[in-house]
């Protein structure tokens, strides 16, 4: 039972969390005696404009969230000066202020390319040394602003009507603890993820003040109570393979439900009890889809972090290579919290193979943190066509698809290797400083055979007995691929030129469109962020462009939701019928389960949504 | 002049979302009030991620989404009225627990694998992408909260400017919490179809707390908090068409614009007229 904290990452994880449960402990008491649960939320969530800003200009997520904890404090303190507003709506105001902030810089002034939210990645199972040292400052500096500042907020927390007035010195222990809260919610934020920032900082100081109302007791009953529900929940994760953070949220839920329980009069014991059992059921129903994956044979360990590498390294690897792969089918990497099972495929893993780019930026930190010896290799770095990514405009797309559609190029794969290693030239010298390259290059099957290549090469290098195999097998997916290239080629030179206008959710899909000479008019969404808006003007001139070219689809992505894209649709005439696959392959059971089939369906819904539903690719 | 008024007029998505958000302004502009005055806000940014559980279940027994997250929200709305009644709690730590604990056991339940992948965003939609049956709908549900707000006006005034005299006036506080609760969760639930998070939240507390700002008479309070909901919208929505920015930020800028002027205001008000209590 206690064998699940030898392994080094849950132990690190288990350090992280009781050096957590101090500030934990000690601020969470201030932040519940003086009813600043809100203000705790909000830091965490406002963190958003600084990681799009820290990603724009290219400095550490962390220093864009620590930043914009103290712009978030000081527009607090400054909108709390009015007398006539209650904290909670200034709070509300402040927070909605950034959030804004937040959508127009990622969709109207950086055209951010990913979902900026992963990178503050925070996970209890991939915890670094980084993260320790951040842990360990806040458990200090809440320790030194307790031994300071306790007499003051002490006597201010029983003063309530006075609390929001900014007068007379206690503004400054005000603003204190505003900061310290700020600071340590930070550090727990950029270690943990902005969910159990509540479970820890909020809900066992609620619990314990139900037992007391001393000060020193209920601060020291907090820590003890974080420690034990951090490593009850830990150990729970590891066991039922479920993300830590949820787990301790729901933990530290059923221990507040039960105290009340305890502490409430008979008539509402009952409603207590019935909530308690709610909370314990849901997580004994979460926590039922535990699975290993452990098999112990002598193939060679791989981890594959999407699903379309996945893929390709099973079709080279075959039977000598066990695959893991981390992220499913339609999955927005947006939600992605690791799963125990997962940390250990990394740590146990004798290669990695990401994709690279935005997509997966996590996997480097999990492979560092799960104290993994692997080999990482980054598919995008040796691909013969790579374009721009980020917000393109329309113009540079066309003339770009025009220029990459030389006769000639789909008929010899040598060939058009050569004439994308001139695009991609080309495109560098386009490319503004600091312009980061679209992810999405396995829509280009010649990058994708390429991708097979160095796949190939890392296999044999870590497993030279197997090559043989290796080589066959790559040699086999090539000719798979090669065919597959022609058979699209084919298809979309028999649509006429007119008619290959692509019209879609986000810009996922311009490898597709540079390789088979599909010109880009437009996308609905100007960027990948989830968070990121389009405008009312940018929409209409889209269905302005739409009804002057003719276009007849609008193709919606599986995995996000198209009720913008219906809208576009539905002025126009349009049809969204036909959707494609952007990020990630289909699910299992799909014919879009293998990169083969989801070029085959993405070729097909395109060819019948450019034909007005009447030609598809007649792939057999 | 009138070109710049006209021009958007004549594209149908930007109609929409203009009728959209006038519908939905004049009922959280009042709405907005009550939960500006019973310091609601916490619940107004976060509640609808409590709805969360709901929806899992409802996708895992093929339920329709929407009902899922109707009874989600609602049990959160009520778990959060008696987690403040029962415990010595503020409400603003009775709704960190429950919408805490709601949206980690949510996670937990969507990792089943038969749970539809991004199921926490099915529900949230964008200003500029909504239907004319989206409008219809929000606009049935604001004449329901409307009239319930009409009928329960003089309690909520009684509960929510002195807390001392519920029995005087035969009012269960509790109840009456459970019934506002109810209302800001239906509020919301439809709110976010159509408007997405960031802007339910701030519609929802921005113009009462500027119309706060330059009156404490709830009658004229609630008027000028509906009248600043319709036209930051509408500002917004032609400032989103103009300058091209994201729409639902664009409203949410032009709303705290007007909070800063009212604030403005209501200090230089607060100047004149010498205090006199």
């Amino acid at each position: 039972m206690l064998e699940t904290f030898t392994l080094p990452y849950v132990q690190e994880g288990l350090i992280e969390i009781l050096l957590l449960s101090v500030p934990a402990g000690l601020i969470g008491t201030w932040i519940v005696l003086r009813g600043l649960a809100f203000y705790s939320h909000a830091i965490g969530t406002a963190s958003f404009p600084g990681l799009v800003l820290a990603d724009g200009l290219g400095f550490p997520a962390a220093l864009g969230a620590f930043g914009m904890a103290g712009v978030f404090t000081a527009v607090s303190a400054l909108l709390a000066r009015s007398r006539r507003a209650a904290a909670d709506s200034v709070t509300a105001l402040a927070l909605v202020a950034c959030l804004a902030a937040g959508v127009i810089l990622a969709s109207d002034v950086f055209g951010s390319g990913a979902n900026v939210d992963t990178l503050l990645f925070g996970s209890l199972l991939a915890i670094g040394s980084m993260d320790l040292i951040l842990a360990g400052s806040a458990a200090v500096l809440a320790i030194i602003a307790t031994r300071l500042f306790s007499a003051h907020w002490l006597a201010k927390g029983f003063d309530e009507d006075s609390a929001t007035g900014l007068k007379s010195n206690s503004a400054w222990f005000d603003f204190a603890l505003l900061a310290v809260v700020a600071l340590t919610v930070t550090a727990t934020l950029s270690a943990v993820g902005a969910l159990l920032v509540a479970a820890l900082m909020v809900i066992p100081a609620a619990t314990v003040r139900m037992f007391t109302r001393r000060i020193t007791t209920l601060q020291a009953g907090t820590v003890l109570l974080v420690a034990a529900q951090g490593t009850i929940g830990l150990w729970l994760s590891v066991e039922t393979n479920a993300p830590p953070g949820a787990t301790i949220a729901v933990v530290s839920g059923v221990v507040f439900a039960l105290a009340l329980v305890l502490r409430s009069s008979k008539r509402s014991r009952k409603l207590g009890l019935a909530a308690a059992a709610i909370g314990a059921s849901l997580v004994v129903a979460g926590c039922g889809g535990g699975g290993d994956s452990d098999s112990g044979t002598d193939k060679v360990r791989a981890v594959a972090t999407t699903t379309q590498v996945a893929d390709i390294v099973r079709a080279v690897g075959g039977e000598d290579v066990e695959v893991t792969q981390i992220l499913q089918p339609n999955t927005d990497p947006h939600d992605y919290e690791p799963r125990p099972s997962d940390v250990a495929a990394f740590a146990d893993a004798e290669i990695v193979f990401k994709s690279g780019g935005h997509l997966d930026e996590w996997s480097e930190q999990l492979v560092d943190d799960s104290g993994s010896s692997a080999i990482v290799v980054d598919l995008s770095t040796n691909l013969p066509v790579q374009l721009g990514g980020g917000a393109h405009d329309h113009e540079g797309e066309k003339a770009h698809s025009e220029e990459a559609g030389h006769e000639g190029e789909k008929a010899h794969s040598e060939e058009a290797g050569h004439e994308g290693e001139k695009a991609h030239s080309e495109e560098a010298g386009d490319a503004h400083e600091g312009e980061e390259t679209d992810p999405h290059w396995w829509h280009d099957p010649v990058n994708v055979s390429a991708a097979a290549g160095e796949v190939e090469t890392a296999l044999i290098k870590t497993d030279p007995a197997g090559e043989a195999s290796f080589t066959a097998n790559t040699n086999t997916f090539r000719t798979e691929v090669e065919a597959l290239n022609r058979a699209i080629a084919k298809c979309f030179d028999s649509i006429p030129d007119g008619q290959r206008k692509l019209v879609t959710d986000h810009d996922a899909l311009g490898y597709f469109a540079n390789r088979y000479d599909i010109e880009v008019v437009g996308a609905v969404i100007p960027a990948l962020t989830t968070e990121a808006q389009p405008s009312a003007g940018d929409l209409a001139e889209l269905e302005r462009t739409i009804k002057a070219e003719n276009v007849k689809a609008v193709f919606p992505e599986s995995s996000y939701s198209q009720k913008l894209a219906d809208a576009v649709a539905r002025d126009t005439g349009a049809t969204t019928e036909y959707s494609l696959y952007g990020d990630t392959l289909g699910p299992e059971d799909s014919t879009a389960a293998t990169w083969i089939g989801m070029m085959q369906e993405n070729a097909n819904s395109m060819a019948l949504g450019f034909t007005g539903g009447e030609q598809d690719c007649n792939f057999n | 002049m009138f070109d710049l008024l006209s021009e958007p007029l004549a594209n149908g998505t930007t109609v929409r979302a203009l009728a959209e958000i006038t519908v939905l302004g004049v009922v959280s502009g009042a709405i907005g009030c009550w939960i500006v005055l019973y310091k609601l806000s916490y619940s107004a940014e976060s509640l609808a991620h409590g709805m969360l559980p709901g929806l899992v279940i409802a996708a895992l027994v093929g339920a329709p989404l929407l009902l899922g997250g109707a009874v989600g929200i609602l049990i959160a709305a009520v778990l959060v009225v008696i987690a403040t009644r029962t415990s010595t709690e503020t409400a603003d730590t009775a709704i960190a627990v429950v919408i805490t604990a709601l949206f980690g056991a949510g996670i937990l339940l969507a990792l089943s694998p038969s749970s539809p992948p991004g199921i926490q965003d099915l529900l949230f939609g964008d200003l500029l992408g909504v239907t004319l049956t989206d409008v219809a709908i929000a606009g049935a549900v604001s004449l329901t909260v409307l009239a319930a707000l009409w009928t329960l006006h003089e309690r909520l005034l009684a509960v929510g400017f002195d807390k001392g005299s519920e029995r005087s006036i035969g009012v269960s506080v509790t109840s009456l919490n459970l019934i506002l609760m109810g209302l800001v969760a239906v509020t919301i639930l439809v709110a976010v179809q159509g408007l997405g998070t960031l802007l339910v939240a701030a519609i929802l507390v921005g113009p009462a707390a500027a119309a706060r700002q330059v009156t404490r008479q709830i009658g004229p309070m609630i008027a000028i908090s509906v009248a600043v909901a319709v036209a930051a919208g509408i500002a917004g929505i032609y400032a989103s068409y103009h300058l091209r920015t994201a729409a639902g930020a664009s409203v949410v800028v032009a709303l705290l614009a007007f909070y800063l002027l009212a604030a403005l205001a209501g200090s230089l008000q607060h100047r004149q007229i010498p205090v006199r209590r």
